[in-house]
C-alpha cells in the first residue's frame, strides 16, 4: 500500500462520528450506562451467597451504630436540638446516599488507585466519557446493604407524605453526589502528586466519619471547616435543614456544593488526563 | 491513503531518582530529586491503509508508549500525530469509534462474567444496532471458534482462550485500524500461531490496518509486511519484513541433545552451520538461513545421530538489534 497519498483513510467517517448531535450522544451514553449496570449486577450475582452476606452484613453494621445512638439518646433525649429520629434520618440519608452512589458508580472512591496503577487505559480506548465509564465500571455489593438500610430507616422513622418522600429523595441525591464529588477531587490528586492512594483513603475515612455525627455538635472553626473544606456538614445537617425544617438557604447551599464538587472533580479529572502516565500492571475488569 | 502519520512524536516521563536502601528513601523523602526520562524520542512514521506494521523492540524500548500516544491514552510531550485524520489526544472519543485496541496485559473482558456479556456491553459502547450486533457477533464467534467457551466465566478460561475473546471483541465495531500491544505475550506456540492466523485473516478479509508491538520476531515474520524497530525510544529501522528477514533475521539457533556421547567432528554439519558451543551431550548450532535451510540441517542428522531433544530458536532480540547497529555502522563508514 502506497504511503505517498497524503489523504487519510476513513477521515469522512471520523468527522461524521464527531458530528453526532448532543441528544444522540446523550442517548448513547444512557444506554451504555444501563448496560454497564446490568453487567455489573450480573457479575455481582455470580456469587449470590457472597452478595447476600455482604449486603446483609453492611445492613446489620449500620443497625448496630443506630443501636448505640439509641442508648445515648435514652440518657440524653435532646442534644443541641437533635433527637433520636433526626439521627436515624441522618444515617438514612448518609448511608442511603453513599449506597446508591457506590452501587451505580462503585469506583468513585477508587479513582486514585485506578490512576496510579494505570487502569485508565481500557476506558481511554473506548469512545464513551472516560470518567463516567470508569466510575460505573464497578458495583459495590456491600453498598446495596447501605442503600437498603437507608430506605428501611426512612420507612421506619421518615415522614410518610409525598413531600416527605420528595425531601428524602433529594437528601439521598445531595448526599450521594457529595460523596462522589469529594472523593473524586481527592482521587484526582493521583494525577498531580503521583501515588496518592493513602491520601484518598484518609479523605474517604474522615469524610464518611464526619457525615455520621449531627452537624450541630460542632462549633467554631470545626463547623466552618465542616461546611467548606470538608463539606460533610452538608450531609450531616440534612435531617434538620432539609427533612425537618426545609431551610431554603441550606438546601440551595447543599445542592450547590454537591454539584460544585462533582463539577470540580470532573474538571480536575479532565485536566489530570493530560498528565496520566499509564502503567504496565496486569489488570482485569469486573 | 494514510492510516496514521507522526512527526517528531515524543514522550518524556518525570521520574523520581532514589538511592538504594533506607537511607536513600529518607533522603528522597526530604529532598526529592526528579529526572526527565525520555520514553519516545521524536518518531517520524507514516502507515498506509491496510498495512500490517510491527513495532519490534526489547522491553522499555518505547513501543507501548508510542501505541498509547497514537490511541489517545497518553498525551505526548512534543511532536504531532494524526490517526485516520484525527488528533488522538484531542479527538480521542471520535477516534475510538474507528480504531480497536488490544493490550495483552489489560483485559477489557469482565473477569467474573462469560465473554458473551462483555460482547453485549461493547456493542453498547460502540452503539451498534441490535441486528448489526447480533450478525457481527455471530460472525466473529464462528471465525474465532469461540462457541465452546462463550458462556464460561472469563476467570475459568485459559490465557489463549481469553486472548482469542479479547481480539474477537475488538473486531465487533469493525475498526479500520487495529492497535495490538503484545497480543501474543505469555501464550504457547500453538495458540500464538492461531492468534496470528486470525489477525492475518481479518486484515485480508476486512482490509484492517494492523499496528502491533511485539518482542517476538516470529510475530513480525508471520504477520507483518513492514517492521519498525524501536530502541531506546528512537526509530532504529523501518523496512519491509522481507528485507529484514534477508538481512537481519537470517539466523536460527538449534539446540541438539544427543542420546549418546558424540564428538563435535562426528556431528554432520552442512555448509552454513557453525557449532558454537558443546556442553555435555548438548550442541548449540547456529544456522545461516541464507546458505542452508533448517530442515536440510535436521534431515542430515536423521538416521545418523540418535537425538534425545531438539529445539529451534530465533536469536535473542538484543542480538538482532546489535546486528542492526553493526550494519548501520558499516553503512555509515562506507558513506
Amino acid at each position: 500500500m502506497s504511503t505517498e497519498d497524503k489523504t487519510f483513510a476513513g477521515a469522512d467517517a471520523s468527522r461524521d462520528a464527531g458530528k453526532r448531535s448532543p441528544f444522540a450522544k446523550g442517548i448513547g451514553v444512557v444506554r451504555f450506562l444501563l448496560t454497564t449496570w446490568k453487567v455489573n449486577l450480573a457479575a455481582a450475582m455470580e456469587y449470590r451467597l457472597s452478595f447476600l452476606l455482604l449486603a446483609g452484613m453492611m445492613f446489620v453494621n449500620n443497625l448496630i451504630w443506630l443501636f448505640f445512638w439509641s442508648l445515648f439518646f435514652g440518657r440524653f433525649p435532646v442534644v443541641h436540638g437533635w433527637e433520636l429520629g433526626d439521627v436515624m434520618m441522618l444515617w438514612a440519608v448518609g448511608a442511603g446516599g453513599f449506597g446508591w452512589a457506590n452501587v451505580l458508580f462503585g469506583n468513585f472512591h477508587r479513582v486514585a488507585q485506578i490512576v496510579s496503577s494505570g487502569q485508565l487505559d481500557v476506558y481511554l480506548s473506548q469512545p464513551k466519557p472516560v470518567l463516567l465509564n470508569a466510575l460505573a465500571s464497578r458495583m459495590s455489593v456491600t453498598a446495596a446493604g447501605d442503600f437498603l438500610f437507608g430506605v428501611v430507616i426512612y420507612a421506619w422513622a421518615g415522614e410518610h407524605t409525598l413531600a416527605g418522600l420528595g425531601k428524602f429523595a433529594m437528601g439521598l441525591a445531595i448526599s450521594g453526589l457529595l460523596f462522589m464529588g469529594v472523593m473524586l477531587i481527592a482521587g484526582c490528586c493521583a494525577f498531580f502528586l503521583g501515588n496518592s492512594e493513602g491520601i484518598a483513603q484518609q479523605a474517604f475515612n474522615s469524610f464518611v466519619s464526619l457525615t455520621t455525627y449531627p452537624a450541630d455538635i460542632f462549633r467554631g472553626m470545626a463547623r466552618i471547616a465542616l461546611f467548606s473544606i470538608v463539606p460533610a456538614g452538608f450531609i450531616s445537617y440534612l435531617p434538620i435543614g432539609l427533612l425537618r425544617n426545609l431551610e431554603p438557604g441550606f438546601v440551595l447551599g447543599a445542592a450547590g456544593m454537591a454539584a460544585g464538587t462533582c463539577l470540580a472533580g470532573a474538571w480536575l479529572f479532565r485536566a489530570g488526563l493530560r498528565r496520566y502516565a499509564s502503567g504496565n500492571a496486569v489488570s482485569m475488569r469486573g | 491513503m494514510l492510516a496514521l502519520r507522526t512527526r517528531g512524536l515524543g514522550k518524556t516521563f518525570k521520574v523520581k531518582r532514589k538511592e538504594p536502601g533506607l537511607r536513600g528513601s529518607v533522603r528522597s523523602l526530604l529532598r526529592p530529586e526528579w529526572e526527565e526520562k525520555p520514553a519516545v524520542r521524536g518518531i517520524d512514521l507514516t502507515v498506509g491503509q491496510g498495512e500490517t506494521v510491527a513495532f519490534l523492540g526489547p522491553n522499555g524500548a518505547g513501543k507501548s508508549t508510542t501505541i498509547k500516544m497514537l490511541t489517545g491514552i497518553l498525551h505526548p510531550s512534543f511532536g504531532e500525530a494524526e490517526v485516520l485524520g484525527l488528533s488522538p489526544w484531542k479527538q480521542r472519543s471520535e477516534l475510538a469509534y474507528r480504531i480497536g485496541t488490544v493490550f495483552g496485559q489489560k483485559s477489557q473482558l469482565w473477569y467474573h462474567l462469560p465473554p458473551v456479556d462483555t460482547f453485549e456491553l461493547i456493542g453498547r459502547v460502540y452503539e451498534l444496532k441490535r441486528e448489526d450486533y447480533a450478525r457481527r457477533s455471530r460472525e466473529l464467534i464462528e471465525r474465532f471458534e469461540l462457541g465452546p467457551y462463550l458462556r464460561t466465566p472469563v476467570r475459568k478460561l485459559s490465557l489463549g482462550e481469553r486472548m482469542r475473546c479479547e481480539i474477537a471483541a475488538v473486531f465487533l465495531h469493525r475498526p479500520s485500524l487495529l492497535f495490538l500491544d503484545e497480543p501474543t505475550i505469555g501464550l504457547d506456540v500453538v495458540v500464538k500461531q492461531r492468534i496470528r492466523e486470525l489477525i492475518r485473516e481479518s486484515n485480508r478479509s476486512e482490509g484492517t490496518t494492523v499496528v502491533l508491538t511485539s518482542h517476538d520476531p516470529t510475530d513480525v515474520e508471520e504477520l507483518c509486511s513492514r517492521v519498525v524497530v524501536i530502541h531506546h525510544g528512537g526509530l532504529l529501522l523501518d523496512e519491509p519484513v522481507e528485507r529484514m528477514k534477508r538481512d537481519v533475521l537470517n539466523r536460527k539457533t538449534i539446540r541438539l541433545t544427543t542420546a549418546s556421547e558424540l564428538r563435535e567432528s562426528e556431528l554432520p554439519l552442512p555448509e552454513g552451520t557453525n557449532a558454537v558451543r558443546k556442553e555435555g551431550r548438548t550442541f548449540t548450532i547456529e544456522v545461516d538461513l541464507g546458505r542452508t535451510a533448517v530442515e536440510d540441517v535436521l534431515g542430515g542428522w536423521i538416521g545418523r545421530v540418535r537425538i534425545e531433544d531438539i529445539t529451534v530458536e530465533d536469536p535473542p532480540l538484543e542480538e538482532t538489534i546489535k546486528h542492526i547497529y553493526g550494519r548501520r555502522g558499516e553503512k555509515e563508514e562506507g558513506a
